[in-house]
Protein backbone atom coordinates (compact mmCIF):
# COMPACT_ATOMS: atom_id res chain seq x y z
CA UNK A 1 0.00 0.00 0.00
CA UNK A 2 1.31 3.61 -1.09
CA UNK A 3 2.85 5.91 1.89
CA UNK A 4 -0.26 8.34 2.80
CA UNK A 5 0.77 12.07 2.89
CA UNK A 6 0.67 14.08 6.08
CA UNK A 7 -0.75 17.20 5.69
CA UNK A 8 2.70 18.28 4.09
CA UNK A 9 1.71 21.69 3.53
CA UNK A 10 1.06 23.05 7.28
CA UNK A 11 4.63 20.65 7.31
CA UNK A 12 6.69 23.08 5.28
CA UNK A 13 7.16 25.97 7.81
CA UNK A 14 8.59 22.97 10.11
CA UNK A 15 10.80 20.99 7.36
CA UNK A 16 12.14 25.40 6.15
CA UNK A 17 12.70 26.12 10.31
CA UNK A 18 14.86 22.86 10.68
CA UNK A 19 16.65 22.99 7.57
CA UNK A 20 17.84 26.52 8.21
CA UNK A 21 18.54 25.96 11.87
CA UNK A 22 21.01 22.37 10.80
CA UNK A 23 23.35 25.45 9.87
CA UNK A 24 23.44 27.21 12.86
CA UNK A 25 21.77 27.76 15.98
CA UNK A 26 19.29 31.58 15.45
CA UNK A 27 16.49 33.38 17.15
CA UNK A 28 12.98 33.74 15.91
CA UNK A 29 13.47 36.80 13.53
CA UNK A 30 16.88 35.81 12.10
CA UNK A 31 14.91 32.66 10.83
CA UNK A 32 12.25 34.40 9.56
CA UNK A 33 14.68 36.96 7.00
CA UNK A 34 17.09 33.73 6.86
CA UNK A 35 13.77 31.88 5.37
CA UNK A 36 12.43 34.76 3.66
CA UNK A 37 16.54 35.00 1.74
CA UNK A 38 17.12 31.15 0.79
CA UNK A 39 13.26 31.12 -0.80
CA UNK A 40 13.96 33.93 -2.39
CA UNK A 41 11.25 35.31 -0.46
CA UNK A 42 8.84 32.92 -2.61
CA UNK A 43 7.46 31.53 0.77
CA UNK A 44 7.01 33.99 3.46
CA UNK A 45 5.72 33.06 6.51
CA UNK A 46 3.65 34.32 9.35
CA UNK A 47 6.19 35.92 11.30
CA UNK A 48 3.91 35.45 14.74
CA UNK A 49 2.75 32.05 14.07
CA UNK A 50 6.70 30.68 13.99
CA UNK A 51 6.84 30.69 17.68
CA UNK A 52 4.03 27.80 18.29
CA UNK A 53 6.11 26.35 16.07
CA UNK A 54 9.25 26.74 17.23
CA UNK A 55 7.75 26.00 20.83
CA UNK A 56 6.28 22.85 19.68
CA UNK A 57 9.38 21.13 17.92
CA UNK A 58 11.11 22.33 21.47
CA UNK A 59 8.98 20.04 23.43
CA UNK A 60 9.35 17.38 21.11
CA UNK A 61 12.84 17.16 21.69
CA UNK A 62 14.03 18.47 17.88
CA UNK A 63 15.11 22.01 19.04
CA UNK A 64 17.09 23.52 21.78
CA UNK A 65 16.30 26.78 23.14
CA UNK A 66 18.59 28.70 25.23
CA UNK A 67 18.30 32.34 26.13
CA UNK A 68 21.60 34.96 25.18
CA UNK A 69 21.76 38.28 26.48
CA UNK A 70 23.30 40.38 23.03
CA UNK A 71 23.60 44.03 22.69
CA UNK A 72 21.40 44.59 25.93
CA UNK A 73 18.84 42.34 25.10
CA UNK A 74 18.12 39.09 25.81
CA UNK A 75 17.10 36.80 22.68
CA UNK A 76 15.97 32.79 22.45
CA UNK A 77 18.16 31.36 20.12
CA UNK A 78 17.49 28.25 18.98
CA UNK A 79 19.76 24.91 18.09
CA UNK A 80 18.59 21.68 16.64
CA UNK A 81 19.09 18.33 18.61
CA UNK A 82 19.96 14.71 17.27
CA UNK A 83 16.35 14.23 17.10
CA UNK A 84 15.59 17.53 15.00
CA UNK A 85 18.58 15.99 12.43
CA UNK A 86 16.06 12.85 12.24
CA UNK A 87 13.04 14.68 11.78
CA UNK A 88 14.68 16.76 9.38
CA UNK A 89 15.57 13.59 7.09
CA UNK A 90 12.32 12.48 7.28
CA UNK A 91 10.82 15.54 6.31
CA UNK A 92 13.19 16.18 3.48
CA UNK A 93 12.57 12.54 2.12
CA UNK A 94 8.13 13.14 2.31
CA UNK A 95 8.74 16.41 0.82
CA UNK A 96 11.12 14.75 -2.12
CA UNK A 97 8.76 11.88 -2.54
CA UNK A 98 5.93 14.38 -3.10
CA UNK A 99 7.87 16.60 -5.31
CA UNK A 100 8.58 13.98 -7.40
CA UNK A 101 4.79 12.58 -7.39
CA UNK A 102 3.58 16.03 -8.39
CA UNK A 103 6.56 16.65 -11.20
CA UNK A 104 5.95 13.46 -12.72
CA UNK A 105 1.85 14.39 -12.71
CA UNK A 106 3.03 17.52 -14.18
CA UNK A 107 5.24 15.80 -17.36
CA UNK A 108 2.74 12.88 -17.94
CA UNK A 109 1.59 12.86 -21.44
CA UNK A 110 -2.04 13.33 -20.10
CA UNK A 111 -1.00 16.91 -19.13
CA UNK A 112 -2.98 19.03 -20.52
CA UNK B 1 4.90 55.39 27.30
CA UNK B 2 5.47 52.16 25.49
CA UNK B 3 3.03 50.60 23.98
CA UNK B 4 1.53 47.55 24.52
CA UNK B 5 0.48 45.68 20.78
CA UNK B 6 -0.07 41.93 22.72
CA UNK B 7 -1.94 43.36 25.29
CA UNK B 8 -4.96 40.67 24.88
CA UNK B 9 -3.00 37.81 23.80
CA UNK B 10 -1.41 36.68 27.34
CA UNK B 11 -5.26 36.14 28.59
CA UNK B 12 -6.59 34.85 25.10
CA UNK B 13 -3.70 32.04 25.47
CA UNK B 14 -4.20 31.31 28.69
CA UNK B 15 -7.87 30.59 28.08
CA UNK B 16 -7.32 28.16 25.59
CA UNK B 17 -4.92 26.35 28.16
CA UNK B 18 -1.24 27.09 26.99
CA UNK B 19 1.06 27.26 30.07
CA UNK B 20 1.60 29.64 31.32
CA UNK B 21 5.50 30.11 31.21
CA UNK B 22 4.93 29.28 27.54
CA UNK B 23 2.67 32.02 27.16
CA UNK B 24 5.04 34.62 29.23
CA UNK B 25 8.15 33.40 26.43
CA UNK B 26 5.93 34.12 23.39
CA UNK B 27 4.61 37.61 24.52
CA UNK B 28 8.62 38.38 25.29
CA UNK B 29 9.78 36.77 21.66
CA UNK B 30 6.65 38.51 19.50
CA UNK B 31 8.27 41.88 21.53
CA UNK B 32 11.29 41.17 20.31
CA UNK B 33 10.65 40.04 17.42
CA UNK B 34 8.24 43.70 16.45
CA UNK B 35 11.14 45.55 18.01
CA UNK B 36 13.36 44.52 15.14
CA UNK B 37 10.85 44.69 12.41
CA UNK B 38 10.31 48.64 13.42
CA UNK B 39 13.81 49.18 13.70
CA UNK B 40 14.27 47.27 10.18
CA UNK B 41 11.53 49.29 8.64
CA UNK B 42 13.22 52.65 10.19
CA UNK B 43 16.23 51.97 8.72
CA UNK B 44 14.41 51.61 5.41
CA UNK B 45 13.50 55.19 5.93
CA UNK B 46 10.01 55.00 7.42
CA UNK B 47 9.01 57.60 10.18
CA UNK B 48 8.95 55.49 13.54
CA UNK B 49 4.95 55.68 13.75
CA UNK B 50 4.68 54.11 10.31
CA UNK B 51 7.61 51.34 11.22
CA UNK B 52 5.30 50.15 13.75
CA UNK B 53 2.56 49.83 11.43
CA UNK B 54 4.66 47.50 9.13
CA UNK B 55 6.15 45.82 11.78
CA UNK B 56 2.54 44.87 13.15
CA UNK B 57 1.62 43.92 9.62
CA UNK B 58 4.73 41.32 9.79
CA UNK B 59 3.63 40.15 12.89
CA UNK B 60 -0.11 39.02 12.58
CA UNK B 61 -2.79 39.72 13.91
CA UNK B 62 -3.81 37.90 17.46
CA UNK B 63 -6.01 35.88 16.31
CA UNK B 64 -3.70 34.03 14.04
CA UNK B 65 -1.34 33.73 16.28
CA UNK B 66 -4.41 32.29 19.09
CA UNK B 67 -5.54 29.94 16.09
CA UNK B 68 -1.89 28.55 15.61
CA UNK B 69 -1.14 28.24 19.44
CA UNK B 70 -4.79 25.96 19.41
CA UNK B 71 -3.38 23.96 16.87
CA UNK B 72 -0.36 22.51 19.34
CA UNK B 73 -1.76 20.82 21.82
CA UNK B 74 1.52 20.23 23.62
CA UNK B 75 1.81 23.59 24.43
CA UNK B 76 -1.25 23.37 26.99
CA UNK B 77 -0.70 22.83 30.61
CA UNK B 78 -0.93 19.01 31.72
CA UNK B 79 -3.96 19.46 33.22
CA UNK B 80 -5.44 21.01 30.15
CA UNK B 81 -4.13 17.71 28.55
CA UNK B 82 -4.91 15.21 30.53
CA UNK B 83 -8.33 16.78 32.31
CA UNK B 84 -9.54 13.13 33.76
CA UNK B 85 -6.11 13.00 35.31
CA UNK B 86 -6.26 16.47 36.95
CA UNK B 87 -9.65 15.80 38.25
CA UNK B 88 -8.85 12.98 40.05
CA UNK B 89 -5.21 13.63 40.82
CA UNK B 90 -5.71 17.46 41.94
CA UNK B 91 -8.16 16.67 44.79
CA UNK B 92 -5.67 14.49 46.59
CA UNK B 93 -3.27 17.05 46.32
CA UNK B 94 -5.29 19.93 47.92
CA UNK B 95 -6.46 16.92 50.62
CA UNK B 96 -2.74 16.10 51.04
CA UNK B 97 -1.65 19.97 51.13
CA UNK B 98 -4.70 20.76 53.77
CA UNK B 99 -2.55 20.25 57.11
CA UNK B 100 0.52 22.54 55.99
CA UNK B 101 -2.23 25.23 54.94
CA UNK B 102 -1.46 27.01 57.90
CA UNK B 103 2.08 27.02 57.55
CA UNK B 104 1.59 28.84 54.05
CA UNK B 105 -0.77 30.77 55.01
CA UNK B 106 1.91 31.95 57.77
CA UNK B 107 4.32 32.38 55.36
CA UNK B 108 2.42 34.51 52.85
CA UNK B 109 1.20 36.57 55.39
CA UNK B 110 4.02 36.91 57.72
CA UNK B 111 3.93 40.85 57.67
CA UNK B 112 0.68 40.64 58.73
CA UNK B 113 0.33 38.36 61.24
CA UNK B 114 3.68 40.11 62.79
CA UNK B 115 1.78 43.23 62.96
CA UNK B 116 -1.13 41.65 64.76
CA UNK B 117 0.70 39.87 67.08
CA UNK B 118 2.53 43.33 68.06
CA UNK B 119 -0.58 44.76 68.08
CA UNK B 120 -2.23 42.20 70.66
CA UNK B 121 0.72 42.32 72.59
CA UNK B 122 0.96 45.76 72.95
CA UNK B 123 -3.20 45.75 74.06
CA UNK B 124 -2.33 42.67 76.65
CA UNK B 125 0.53 44.98 78.02
CA UNK B 126 -1.74 48.69 78.19
CA UNK B 127 -4.71 45.93 80.16
CA UNK B 128 -1.63 44.79 82.47
CA UNK B 129 -0.52 48.25 83.52
CA UNK B 130 -4.03 49.16 84.37
CA UNK B 131 -4.92 45.92 86.25
CA UNK B 132 -1.79 46.83 88.01
CA UNK B 133 -2.10 50.13 89.10
CA UNK B 134 -5.83 49.50 89.79
CA UNK B 135 -4.89 46.60 92.23
CA UNK B 136 -1.93 49.16 93.49
CA UNK B 137 -4.64 51.83 94.20
CA UNK B 138 -6.62 49.19 96.10
CA UNK B 139 -3.82 48.34 98.40
CA UNK B 140 -2.62 51.77 98.87
CA UNK B 141 -5.69 53.63 99.30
Amino acid sequence: MGQTNPPFMSGVPELLLLQQLAQREMYGYELVRSIRLVTGEAISLGEGVIYPVLHSLERNGALKAKRKAVAGRTRVYYSLTAKGRKRLQRLQSEWQRIQSGITAALESPGHA
Amino acid sequence: MREKPFRGLRSRLLAIGVAPRTVGRTLLELQDHLDDLQAEAIERGHAPEEALRHARRSIGDIDTIVAAMRERHELRSWHYRFPRVARLALPLAYVALLPVAPLFTGVSYAATIMRWTASLMLAAAVTATMFLLLQLSIVFS
